[in-house]
C-alpha cells in the first residue's frame, strides 16, 4: 500500500512540473532558513558552554546613581576584593580579580607578537576550567610567570618547547612560561584570552594600579567569583548589595547610591542590557526575533504546500472517488495525503541539507560566527527527523482532511465544485503569508533607515585618512615628540596628536571636580580625555568657543578644552576662563577652561554625545598616536613610510595600527549584521511567498480557462481579462497590507526605542511596502493572467 | 441480495429541493442481473450511487445479504464495499497516475492481499479480459474499449459478490461497446449478480429483469428471461 502511495507521489510530482517545483524548493528554501536559524539559534543559547561551572560562575556589578540616572556596569574598585574575602570568602569557591583584556607584546628570540590577554588572580585558571595541555594548572602563582594559549605559543614557539622559556612583556618584564592551555573557542566569553599574566605583577607594575589598592571610587577593574554549590545568586545578592555601601572608607561614594550584584555566567551573553539598574534583556530579543522568522518563513512555505494541494484538488479529486469507490476509507486517504506530504517534505529536507551546507560559510560571514554543520551531533538528527514529521502533518494536515471529505458521487459524475467556502482558507493563508511578507519588508525599512539615519548624523571630525597606532607599551613613554617630528618629516603624514582613548571610544570618566556655580548635591560624571597639543586640529575638531591647545602658552599644561554637551552639562553660561578643582586634595593646581569644542561621537552613535573634558596631557598617557596621512600620496605609500619610521625606533615592536574610519564602521556592525540577516530573511520570505502565489495563479487561470473563452467571444479585451485574473489577488494584498502595517509599526516603535538618537517611523514606508509588495504580486500574476487572456478562446472552449 | 423498500433521497439546494428517489421498492435476487432504464435525471445514477454504499438514503430501508445497511458509518460502508462491490463506470475511471496493473491492483491493495497473491491474480483477470499485453500502460494510453475492459478488470480482481455498472457502454463505439456486454454476460454466468444503469435498449438485452423509472419511482418492471 505504501509503495502504491509513494509511487502515485513520484508520478504525481513528475507530472505536475512547475507544481512540484514550487513545492519542494519553496519548502526546501523554509527550511533551509529554518535550519540556519535553529544552528544560529543553537550557537546563541550554547555561549559559553565551553566553561563546566558556567552556572556558578558570576561577574561582580554595581549599579551607581548619577543626578538620579542609574546607570550600571562592570567596572569595581580594587578594595571590593578584599571586602568579599573578608566577608564572604566561605560562600564563594573562588574570587578573583582581573584587569581588562588588554594588548601586550610578548617576545621571545626575534620574535615580538601583540596578543591580547588578562592579568588575573590564580583561581582564574580552575574557575574557568582551561584545559591545560602542557606545563603546571597553577601556572601564575609566581609573579613572573605567564601562561598561554595553543594558538600564541605556537606563533611563539612553533615546533619548540614553550614551558620554562622565557619571554618579555611589552619589553618590560621577563616571564617564565608555566603552562599552555586549549584556546577557548570563539562563542564564549575570554576567547580572545591568548594569556594569562598573574595578578600580582600588574597590581604592582603601574603607579596608578598601587594606588587604587584602598581607593573605593577608582572603578577600574573586573572581579570575577565562583560561588559554591550550595549558594544560589538571590541570596548571595542580598548579602552583597551593601558591601560598598557600608565599607569603611567608601564614604566619598556613598552619594552615588552604589549596589552591587552578581551578574551570572549564563547571562553574559544574552541578558547584558541594563536600564535604570534593572536588567532588561539585551541579544536575547533577537534571539527570539530571528526564532520568530525562522518559523515564520517555514510557515510560509507550509502555507504554499497546503494551498497548492488544495488548489489542485478538483483534480485529484476523481482519484479520492475512485479509491473511495473501490473500497478505500477516508481514514486511508488522510494517510495517503499525508504520506505524500511526508514524501515531498524528506525530499524538500534533503535539498534543504543541501542548501545549508552551500550557504553556511556565507552565513558564517554574514552573521560573524563560526557554526558548523553538526554532523556528528544525535540531537540535529533527531530533531531534523522531529522537524520533517511536524512540517509534513502542519503542511499535509489541511489537503488531506480537505481532499479525503469529498463525496465520490459527485466527484465520479463529474458534478464536484469546490463550494464558496472551499476558496476561503486559501484566501486566509494567502493573506497570512503577504502580511507576514509586508511586515518584515517593513521591519527591515525601518532597520535600514534606523541605521542610515544614524550614519549620516554628524560625528564632529574627519575620519577619512586619519589612523591611529596603540602605543600602550612601556617603550613609548617620553617619547612622542621625537616620534610627531619624525613622522611629519618623513611626508607621509601632516599631523600626529596623542590621546589617551581612541577616537571611537572613550576610556575613562570621572567625577569629584569643582567650579564656579556647580549646583549643590550635581553629581557629575565626565567622559575624560588626556590629549596632546594637536588633538584638535590633527582630528578636525571645530572650536567654537576661546582657542585651541598651544604649545606657545606655558600654561596651557593646565588646560582643558570642554565639548558643547558639557558646558550645557555643567551648567556654565560663559566658559572660557573658568576653573575645575578636584574636590579631594587642594594641591593639584586648578584646570582652566580655555575653549569649546563641537560635539564629537566618540562612544555609541545611537545615544546623545556624553559630556567630555580633553585634558592637556602632562604625564605623557598617550595610549594612541593619531596620524593624518597625507593626501597628496597614495595611503599604501604613507603606511610603508610610516611603519619604516616606526621600525626605526622600535625594531623590536611590531607594527600595528587602526583606520579610524574603519573602526567607527565597526560600531555599526551588531545592527547591520541585523539588517542583512533581516534583509535576507525577507528578500526568502517574498521569493516563498511570491511562489505560492504564482502557483495559485496558474491554477485559476487553469480553472477558468473556459470562462476567459466564453468572455474573450463575448468581446472582452486581453486587459479586462487580465484585471479579471488579477484582481482578486491584489485584493488579498491589499488586506495584508491593511493588517501588516499597524502590526509592524507596533513592533518597529519597540525596537526604535532602544536608540536615544532615533529615526522616525515615516508613512512613506508604509506606502512603498505595500506598493512594493502589490508591484511583485502584480509581475507574479499577471505572467498567468497574461498567458491564459491571450490565449486562443477556440482551445480554451474546447476543453469542455 | 438487494433489498429496497420505500428507498428516499432528495437533493437540495439553496432553493430548491429535487427529489431524486421517491419511495423506490424492489429486490435484487443472487446471480440475477438488472438493468435500470429510464430518462436522464430519473434517480436511476442515485439509486446505483446508494446500492454501492456510496451514498445516503434520506428514507426507507435498504438490506445487503439480509443485513440493514443504510445507517451504516463511512467506514462500514467502505469495508462492506471492498469485499463485496464492484464498480464499471460511464467514464472508466481510471486513475491516470497507475499503470494498467497497477488499477487493477488497487482494490486488492485495500483488502490486504499479498503482493505475490496480488500479482497473481492480476495478472489472471487481466488474461481474461485480454488485456494483459497493455498491463504497463497508463490509462490515457488506452484506446476507450481498452480502458473499459480495465475498468472491468478492476471491479472483478476483488471477486465481488455484485458488480455495479453505470451505462458501460455510454463512452464506446458499438464493437466495442458489445464486448463489455460481453464480458458482464460471463461474468454473470459465473455467479456475480449485476445490476447495471443504462440508456439503451441494445444494452439491456443482456439482462434478466428490466426496472423502468420515471421521476424517482419505478413504473415498470419486465422480466426478459
Amino acid at each position: 500500500m505504501i509503495r502504491n502511495y509513494f509511487k502515485i507521489a513520484w508520478r504525481n510530482l513528475r507530472k505536475n512540473k512547475i507544481y512540484s517545483f514550487i513545492n519542494i524548493f519553496g519548502l526546501a528554501i523554509g527550511m533551509a532558513v529554518t535550519i540556519i536559524i535553529g544552528l544560529w539559534v543553537h550557537d546563541e543559547l550554547n555561549y559559553n558552554h565551553y566553561f563546566k561551572n558556567r552556572d556558578k560562575i558570576a561577574q561582580v556589578f554595581q549599579t551607581q546613581t548619577f543626578n538620579g540616572n542609574k546607570g550600571t556596569g562592570s567596572a569595581i574598585p580594587r578594595p571590593l576584593e578584599m571586602a568579599m574575602r573578608e566577608q564572604h570568602s566561605d560562600k564563594f569557591k573562588h574570587i578573583v580579580m582581573s584587569s581588562w583584556n588588554q594588548p601586550s607584546y610578548l617576545e621571545y628570540k626575534d620574535i615580538n607578537i601583540s596578543k591580547n590577554g588578562n592579568s588575573m588572580q590564580e583561581g582564574a585558571i580552575d574557575m574557568l576550567g582551561l584545559k591545560i595541555l602542557k606545563g603546571v594548572k597553577d601556572g601564575i602563582s609566581d609573579r613572573y610567570s605567564i601562561m598561554l594559549s595553543a594558538s600564541t605559543a605556537k606563533a611563539l614557539f612553533g615546533d619548540e618547547e614553550p614551558i620554562g622559556k622565557i619571554i618579555k612583556a611589552n619589553s618590560q618584564y621577563d616571564l617564565k612560561v608555566t603552562a599552555v592551555y586549549e584556546d577557548i573557542p570563539v562563542n564564549n566569553s575570554f576567547s580572545d584570552l591568548d594569556f594569562v599574566k598573574p595578578w600580582d605583577l600588574y597590581a604592582n607594575s603601574m603607579d596608578w594600579v598601587k594606588r587604587s589598592i584602598d581607593s573605593w571610587g577608582n572603578n577600574s577593574f573586573q572581579l570575577f567569583v565562583q560561588m559554591n554549590d550550595d549558594q544560589t545568586l538571590d541570596d548571595l545578592n542580598k548579602q552583597i548589595e551593601r558591601i560598598k555601601l557600608d565599607a569603611p572608607g567608601a564614604e566619598d561614594t556613598k552619594q552615588y547610591n552604589p549596589v552591587m550584584f552578581l551578574h551570572p555566567m549564563d547571562d553574559w551573553h544574552l541578558r547584558s542590557e541594563f536600564k535604570n539598574g534593572v536588567k532588561t534583556g539585551g541579544r536575547i530579543e533577537y534571539v527570539w526575533l530571528f526564532g520568530i522568522i525562522g518559523l515564520f518563513v517555514l510557515l510560509l512555505a507550509c502555507i504554499n504546500f497546503m494551498n497548492l494541494s488544495t488548489a489542485r484538488s478538483e483534480k485529484r479529486a476523481k482519484e479520492v472517488g475512485i479509491r473511495k469507490s473501490v473500497g478505500s476509507s477516508r481514514e486511508q486517504l488522510i494517510r495517503q495525503f499525508l504520506g505524500e506530504s511526508l514524501f515531498v517534505v524528506v525530499i524538500a529536507w534533503v535539498l534543504a541539507i543541501i542548501i545549508v551546507l552551500a550557504s553556511l560559510d556565507g552565513f558564517n560571514k554574514l552573521a560573524s560566527k563560526a557554526i558548523e554543520f553538526p554532523w556528528t551531533n544525535p540531537s540535529f538528527w533527531l530533531a531534523s527527523i522531529a522537524f520533517v514529521i511536524i512540517t509534513a502533518v502542519l503542511s499535509g494536515s489541511y489537503p488531506a482532511l480537505y481532499l479525503s471529505s469529498f463525496n465520490p458521487v459527485e466527484v465520479l459524475k463529474g458534478t464536484f465544485k469546490a463550494g464558496k467556502l472551499a476558496h476561503l482558507p486559501r484566501k486566509v493563508l494567502v493573506v497570512t503569508q503577504f502580511t507576514v511578507s509586508i511586515a518584515l519588508i517593513i521591519g527591515t525599512i525601518i532597520i535600514l533607515k534606523q541605521i542610515q539615519h544614524t550614519k549620516n548624523r554628524p560625528i564632529g571630525y574627519s575620519k577619512e585618512g586619519l589612523i591611529q597606532i596603540p602605543v600602550m607599551s612601556q617603550d613609548f613613554l617620553g617619547k612622542q615628540d621625537i616620534m610627531r617630528n619624525a613622522f611629519l618629516s618623513s611626508g607621509a603624514a601632516i599631523a600626529m596628536s596623542t590621546s589617551s582613548s581612541p577616537t571611537t571610544n572613550v576610556w575613562s570618566n570621572r567625577s569629584g571636580f569643582l567650579w564656579e556655580g556647580k549646583p549643590d548635591g550635581f553629581q557629575e560624571d565626565l567622559a575624560w580625555v588626556e590629549v596632546s597639543p594637536e588633538y584638535v586640529s590633527s582630528l578636525g575638531l571645530k572650536v567654537v568657543e576661546g582657542r585651541d591647545f598651544s604649545r606657545e602658552f606655558p600654561t596651557d599644561s593646565n588646560a582643558v578644552l570642554l565639548n558643547k554637551t558639557a558646558v550645557k552639562y555643567m551648567g556654565l553660561n560663559d566658559p572660557v576662563g573658568k576653573l575645575i578643582r578636584s574636590d579631594d586634595d587642594g594641591e593639584d593646581e586648578p584646570m582652566k577652561v580655555i575653549g569649546v569644542v563641537e560635539d564629537v561621537i566618540m562612544q555609541s552613535p545611537y545615544e546623545p554625545v556624553k559630556q567630555t573634558i580633553f585634558v592637556f596631557d602632562r604625564h605623557g598617557n598617550a595610549s594612541y598616536y593619531n596620524l593624518r596621512l597625507n593626501p597628496d600620496r597614495s595611503v599604501s605609500q604613507n603606511l610603508e613610510t610610516i611603519e619604516q619610521v616606526f621600525k626605526e625606533h622600535f625594531p623590536n615592536l611590531p607594527f600595528s595600527y587602526q583606520f579610524v574610519d574603519e573602526e567607527y564602521a565597526q560600531k555599526f556592525a551588531a545592527e547591520e549584521r541585523i539588517a542583512s540577516l533581516a534583509s535576507v530573511f525577507t528578500v526568502l520570505a517574498i521569493l516563498i511567498s511570491c511562489l505560492g502565489l504564482f502557483g495559485l495563479a496558474s491554477f485559476v487561470a487553469e480553472q477558468r480557462t473556459k470562462e476567459i473563452g466564453v468572455r474573450k467571444v463575448l468581446g472582452a479585451d486581453i486587459t479586462n481579462l487580465w484585471m479579471l485574473l488579477s484582481k482578486d489577488f491584489l485584493t488579498l494584498v491589499a488586506i495584508s497590507l491593511l493588517i501588516a502595517s499597524p502590526l509592524a509599526y507596533f513592533f518597529m516603535q519597540n525596537w526604535i526605542t532602544k536608540f536615544t538618537y532615533k529615526t522616525n517611523i515615516s508613512w512613506w514606508i508604509f506606502l512603498m511596502a505595500g506598493m512594493g509588495a502589490i508591484l511583485i504580486t502584480m509581475i507574479t500574476v499577471s505572467f498567468q493572467s497574461l498567458k491564459a487572456a491571450t490565449a486562443n478562446p477556440v482551445k480554451s472552449l474546447r476543453t469542455e | 441480495m438487494i433489498k429496497i423498500k420505500d428507498l428516499e433521497k432528495y437533493y437540495r439546494t439553496e432553493e430548491v429541493q429535487t427529489v431524486a428517489l421517491n419511495k423506490l421498492s424492489f429486490e435484487v435476487k443472487e446471480g440475477e442481473f438488472v438493468a435500470v432504464m429510464g430518462p436522464s435525471g430519473c434517480g436511476k445514477s442515485t439509486l446505483l450511487n446508494i446500492i454501492g454504499l456510496l451514498d445516503d438514503p434520506d428514507g426507507g430501508s435498504f438490506e445487503f445479504n439480509g443485513i440493514e445497511v443504510s445507517g451504516y458509518k463511512e467506514r462500514q460502508r467502505a469495508n462492506l464495499r471492498k469485499h463485496n462491490i464492484g464498480f464499471v463506470f460511464q467514464s472508466f475511471n481510471l486513475i491516470d497516475e497507475l499503470t494498467v496493473f497497477e488499477n487493477v491492483e488497487l482494490p486488492l491493495i485495500y483488502t490486504g492481499v499479498k503482493p505475490a497473491e496480488r500479482k497473481r491474480r492480476v495478472e489472471e483477470v487481466l488474461e481474461k479480459m485480454q488485456i494483459m499485453h497493455r498491463r504497463n500502460h497508463f490509462p490515457q494510453q488506452l484506446s476507450g474499449g481498452q480502458q473499459q475492459r480495465v475498468a472491468v478488470a478492476r471491479a472483478v480482481v476483488n471477486d465481488p459478490k455484485l458488480i455495479l455498472a453505470d451505462e458501460p457502454t455510454g463512452n464506446l463505439d458499438s464493437s466495442n461497446g458489445n464486448e463489455v456486454m460481453q464480458l458482464l454476460t460471463e461474468l454473470n454466468e459465473q455467479g456475480t449478480t449485476i445490476v447495471m444503469v443504462t440508456h439503451s435498449e441494445h444494452d439491456a438485452k443482456y439482462s434478466h429483469r428490466v426496472i423502468r423509472m420515471l421521476d424517482g419511482h419505478k413504473v415498470t418492471e419486465s422480466l426478459l428471461v
